[in-house]
């Protein structure tokens, strides 16, 4: 978290939060061209060094595979996922996908988040997190549909991207953009970007990748990472789901069962106040026998 | 504790009812008929204990309108630890309490009989064959147990997210939620049975006596076991 004065779209576990929606900002979006990746990793190293995480222990190599590591964790927020996927239609294809938090419109992180403020959004679409409210209760996890979020023990608090968000506020390029020696990653206004994505999967198909499309799932209201894909119809290849939405439990948990929970606590409450006037007490009429001792 | 004593006990100089209570139950002692011996009490009031810890941690972390009584402890992250142990102090009493008090819960053929919302008119017209609990209390006592388990079980995929599948944590998170609902319906239900409502009730859970007409009204049949042919002191 590095709030540099941008104002705040969405704030979790607020009731009646939210920016005042004074400040208009457009809304970033990182594009990513997984046809031009050629996948080096720059961008890691780069998000490892500006945001002063602690080196990764990789582990792919030994797994035979060039990933730095099996998904991201708490201290490695970006990840170039390396698949080699298999199809009568195309043969082997050795595909790489730059992988991190989405920063979803919608996003189902936020939307599961009991702490208040604990996950933002801000008002230019950066998702992200305040280490100091989060209390490390891991139900982002849960509410993600991308498996972004990462708990950490040893700080009890979640970790993720933050889409640089304190470069971006003060008019930089994440760095991960800033790295990219290929051009595959670019940074900007999201419709301008989304224009790149369309004329890019046009110049795909003209080479001959039909199925070319750009990945900005609307389940979750569109993505700030617009993914420009060989095999569009086959997001799941690049480890990516097809059809993505908040978890529909978070959604029923937050929106039916908060409410009928209310009501029944309170219907509870009101309930044995208006029973007690209205039956009173059930006490033994006649208490004289109480000193006999006789039935 | 002289000031306990009851007249129909110090009158032959036997043991008060509440010396009594130490250790037996479901006998009499002068004008009073010892309910819950002690160590009933302790387990009922150890699961109270754990389960209000449980839920004053946990109904800040369910909505932030109940955020203030996260100050009671310290904090949201305080609650989000606490709330995890106190669950588990809760199952672990409520076990306690199952193993001690099932047998006395067992349905039988008379329960058919009762309808909750005859008895909540409080008509005084009771099933002279009640006993020591009404089928209602049963219930209740069931229902707990199985909300426990539904607590217990979901709430240990909500501790550690990681170890366990997106469709389980997702369908742990409706099932804690469903069962605090039913939790704190219940409790509330309890509570106002054990109290206002049903006066000369919460002495049971404190002292572990009730007076012999509170006995006769609300438990006939245990009244007449209790108190049987005998009527002198004890049975």
């Amino acid at each position: 978290m590095a709030l540099q004065g941008l104002e705040i779209r969405r704030s979790s576990a607020s009731l009646r939060g939210g920016g005042t929606g004074l400040r208009k900002l457009p809304t970033v979006a990182k594009y990513i061209d997984t046809s031009t990746c050629i996948g080096c990793k720059a961008c890691e190293v780069a998000c490892q060094e500006w945001n002063d995480l602690p080196n990764a222990q990789t582990s792919g190599p030994s797994q035979g595979t060039y990933q730095t590591l099996p998904t991201m964790t708490a201290n490695f927020w970006n990840l170039i996922k390396f698949r080699e996927v298999e199809s009568q239609e195309h043969g082997l294809q050795w595909l790489m996908r730059k992988d991190q938090c989405m920063h979803c419109d919608e996003p189902g992180c936020l939307e599961a988040c009991p702490a208040p403020g604990a996950i933002v959004q801000y008002v230019n679409g950066i998702v992200d997190v305040d280490p100091e409210k989060c209390i490390g209760c891991g139900l982002c996890e849960t509410g993600c549909p991308f498996d972004v979020p990462r708990y950490a023990q040893s700080t009890n608090k979640m970790a993720k991207c933050t889409l640089c968000v304190d470069r971006v506020s003060v008019g930089l390029e994440p760095a991960c953009i800033k790295a990219c020696p290929t051009g595959c990653l670019q940074f900007g206004d999201k419709t301008a970007l989304v224009e790149a994505a369309k004329h890019r999967v046009e110049q795909l198909h003209a080479d001959g990748f039909a199925q070319a499309a750009y990945y900005d799932p609307q389940g979750v209201g569109g993505t700030g990472v617009i993914t420009v894909l060989k095999h569009g119809d086959h997001p799941e290849w690049y480890g990516l789901p097809k059809d993505p939405t908040v978890p529909t439990t978070v959604s029923v948990w937050k929106r039916v069962l908060h409410p009928i929970g209310f009501v029944a606590m309170a219907a509870a409450v009101f309930g044995a106040i208006g029973h007690f006037m209205a039956y009173g007490p059930k006490k033994p009429k006649d208490t004289s026998k109480d000193t006999g001792g006789e039935v | 504790m002289s000031e306990l004593r009851m007249p129909g006990a110090s009158a032959i100089g036997g043991p008060t009812a509440i010396q009594v209570a130490r250790d037996r139950e479901d006998v009499l002692v002068g004008n009073e008929i010892i309910r819950h011996r002690l160590s009933t009490r302790v387990v009922h009031w150890t699961v109270a204990v754990f389960f209000f810890g449980a839920l004053l941690t946990g109904m800040p972390i369910w909505s932030p309108v109940f955020g203030w009584m996260a100050f009671l402890f310290g904090g949201l992250s305080v609650c989000r630890w606490l709330h995890a142990w106190l669950g588990v102090a809760f199952a672990a009493a409520l076990v306690l309490m199952f193993v001690l008090w099932a047998k006395d819960m067992l349905f039988d053929k008379n329960d058919k009989r009762f309808n909750v919302f005859e008895y909540l008119k409080f008509s005084d017209k009771e099933d002279p064959n009640v006993g020591k609990y009404n089928a209602g209390q049963k219930f209740f006592f069931w229902a707990a147990v199985v909300g426990g388990v539904a607590l217990l079980l979901s709430g240990i995929v909500l501790w550690w997210p990681a170890l366990f599948s997106q469709g389980l944590r997702s369908a742990s998170i409706l099932l804690h939620d469903l069962a605090f609902i039913a939790f704190f319906v219940a409790i509330v239900g309890h509570i106002y049975l054990g109290t206002a409502a049903e006066p000369g009730t919460f002495q049971s859970m404190t002292r572990g006596t009730v007076t012999k007409s509170w006995a006769r009204l609300h438990h006939p049949r245990w009244y007449r076991e209790v108190t049987g042919g005998a009527k002198g002191d004890r049975s």
